[in-house]
């Protein structure tokens, strides 16, 4: 079961006019799996996601759920999605409830009032559940779309920046959940944004888009290993003589002092002998921290070489 | 497969669950009450006693015109069969349906489909215009159900809206002329002039298709707005457009009415009155030219709201 693709792209591409919006995208998210979809504003994150829903039509290529084509099969394929696009707009009007029920009367198989009671209770809208929408706060409409989503218990989840104008508790809840749902229901996550702490904490893969091509899709492990060398900065006496001592040792040009500390970049593996050579030459050795080459370094630094 | 009753029960929930729509069903409301209060109160009441003596000079000048047209060489069907009718009312002693009468006034608030009419564009102008307004559109469309069904289930929900007016229309004039007018006189049949004779005809069958002559033009208007709310997402647009054809359309066909080619426009056909009961605008039109036309431009509007709505990509 582990290798079954939700939903897999298939050199995907959209053109409007002469323009290549996306380019020739493939991928693959399966089972139980978050799948973090990165890449700036104005990339093609939302365009491919449209696509993937069927709100814009697919110039080339494939989008298969669950196997199922979403061009040819439109109504079987997308029974088994559910998800939130840009921001979780309802009808403010009604009830939260009301807005539930109304999505739980658009899917073939009945979705039970207990069913609705239960998602309800997941995103902990229990409280508020019957007031009108238009009094939610941005949070409680993110959870009532998270709820809207869930209903009808599809197999893919597909949350376009879910995080998106949330508070530093928002979030957190809205991570925790993802989490919950992907590992716990086996459900497919793929969510896009344009914030990589937020992907470090909630994906188990990256893919990176940027002007309409997927650049590389990695898992979360090798996106943070890739920044082998760390910078270090020391905090060592007398600093002049151990920055002479380093710069013989390591043969290295991007040593430098910076506020009486000695700032190197390092392979991990050579922190603690750099450690040992500086305390078995006499230097007093203060501390050594680590400004390790964060993802959002990593994902500038990839970005920006293109 | 979804079933079609729900998605009507949805947009009819999203319909009624808001003040706007209330609101509308109340201005109606009050505007038929109004037509009765004013009626009732403000109106000469004496003006209809001698109805004998009035129809009689009624008749005089009748005559006296039809002279004049045959002298002139036209024929004048129209005054000629209210000739016919009013003799056939003093020999009968039917007397003439005037306003401060039960039927009088439900003949009288038939007039106000034109209101219904108005609010059904509202109607019909929000009713796909809105979800994409509102953005509500990605998830009505990120469903098992085909996007044809979505247009067709709030089609559907705004023509039953505008036959709901017309059912509250019909039956609270009844009442409310019940109450203000009494119910004597009840038993007077409607008079129709057919193939050369006077013929009685059921009061309430007459209402009715009052109602229906009126309901063809509210029926285009909404089929109108609701068009270009689905071709151009925007209901302000939608209901402008509506209103001011819907008002300005049969003044500009009159006054165009000595060209041929007006026949060709919706607003020359959709008065189907004029056929039973007049001269038509363009001579030679027949009810079947008519009802053709009509049929014609439904099946351009319900095309391009269609098509343009299954192809559409969702950007909103």
């Amino acid at each position: 079961m582990e290798n079954q693709a939700v939903v897999e792209l298939i050199n995907v591409k959209k053109q409007i006019g002469n323009i290549n919006i996306i380019d020739d995208i493939s991928l693959k998210v399966f089972q139980g799996e978050v799948f973090g979809f990165l890449g700036p504003n104005g990339a093609g994150k939302t365009t491919t996601i449209r696509m993937m829903v069927g709100l814009i039509g697919i110039t080339e290529g494939e989008v298969l759920i669950n196997g199922v084509s979403i061009k040819k099969n439109y109504e079987k394929a997308i029974l088994n999605v559910g998800g939130i696009i840009e921001n979780p707009e309802m009808y403010k009007f009604m009830s939260g409830y009301d807005n539930l029920i109304h999505y739980a009367r658009m899917v073939p198989k009945k979705v039970t009032k207990e069913r609705i009671n239960k998602v309800v209770q997941l995103v902990g809208l229990e409280k508020s559940i019957n007031h009108k929408v238009g009094r939610y706060s941005l949070g409680m409409r993110q959870r009532l779309g998270l709820a809207q989503a869930l209903l009808h218990s599809p197999s893919l989840l597909i949350l376009d920046e879910p995080t998106n104008g949330l508070d530093p508790a928002g979030i957190r809840e809205i991570r925790t959940y993802i989490r919950k749902i992907a590992h716990e229901e086996n459900m497919a996550v793929f969510v896009s944004s344009h914030l990589l702490s937020e992907m470090q904490l909630m994906c188990d893969r990256i893919g990176i888009i940027q002007n309409g091509k997927l650049v590389r899709v990695e898992t979360m492990g090798d996106i943070v290993d890739m920044s082998k060398e760390a910078t270090i900065r020391i905090h060592v006496e007398p600093l002049d003589e151990a920055f002479h001592f380093l710069y013989a040792l390591y043969e290295k040009t991007d040593i430098e002092i910076e506020d009486n500390f000695i700032k190197i970049s390092l392979k991990q593996e050579q922190i603690p002998q750099c450690n040992k050579a500086l305390v078995e030459n006499d230097f007093m050795v203060y501390g050594i921290t680590s400004t390790q080459t964060t993802l959002e370094d990593k994902f500038l630094e990839i970005t920006e070489e293109k | 497969m979804v079933s079609f009753i729900d998605l009507i029960r949805n947009e009819n929930m999203k319909l009624y669950k808001r003040t706007g729509t209330w609101v509308m069903i109340g201005l109606i409301i009050l505007a038929m009450s109004g037509v009765g209060l004013f009626t009732k109160f403000v109106l000469d009441s004496d003006a209809h006693i001698n109805w004998k003596e009035e129809l009689k000079t009624e008749n005089m000048q009748l005559e006296s015109a039809l002279k004049d047209t045959e002298q002139m060489g036209v024929g004048n069907d129209y005054v000629e069969q209210q000739l016919a009718i009013n003799h056939y009312r003093l020999e009968n002693d039917y007397p003439p349906v005037h306003s401060e009468s039960l039927w009088g006034f439900m003949i009288d608030v038939t007039n106000l489909t034109g209101f219904v009419a108005l609010f059904t564009i509202v109607v019909a102008a929000g009713i796909v215009a809105n979800e994409f307004s509102w953005g509500t559109i990605k998830l009505l469309l990120i469903r098992p159900v085909s996007r044809s069904k979505i247009l067709l289930s709030k089609f559907i929900t705004t023509i039953l809206f505008a036959i709901g007016m017309i059912i509250l229309l019909f039956s609270l004039s009844f009442i409310f002329g019940s109450l203000l007018f009494g119910v004597s006189g009840v038993e007077q049949p409607h008079l129709v002039y057919q193939d050369g004779q006077v013929v009685e005809q059921n009061m309430i069958t007459y209402i009715i298709s009052l109602y229906g002559f009126n309901s063809i033009d509210l029926f285009m208007m909404l089929t109108l707005a609701f068009m270009i709310s689905t071709v151009f997402r925007s209901s302000s647009l939608a209901i402008g457009i509506s209103l001011f054809l819907m008002f300005t359309g049969p003044q500009l066909v009159q006054l165009l009415s000595n060209y041929e080619w007006v026949k060709y426009i919706l607003f020359a056909n959709t008065n189907l009155q004029q056929y039973t009961n007049g001269t038509p605008i363009v001579e030679g039109m027949t009810m079947t030219f008519s009802i053709s036309m009509i049929m014609i431009y439904f099946i351009i509007f319900v095309a391009l709201s269609w098509v343009i709505f299954e192809k559409r990509d969702v950007t909103a």
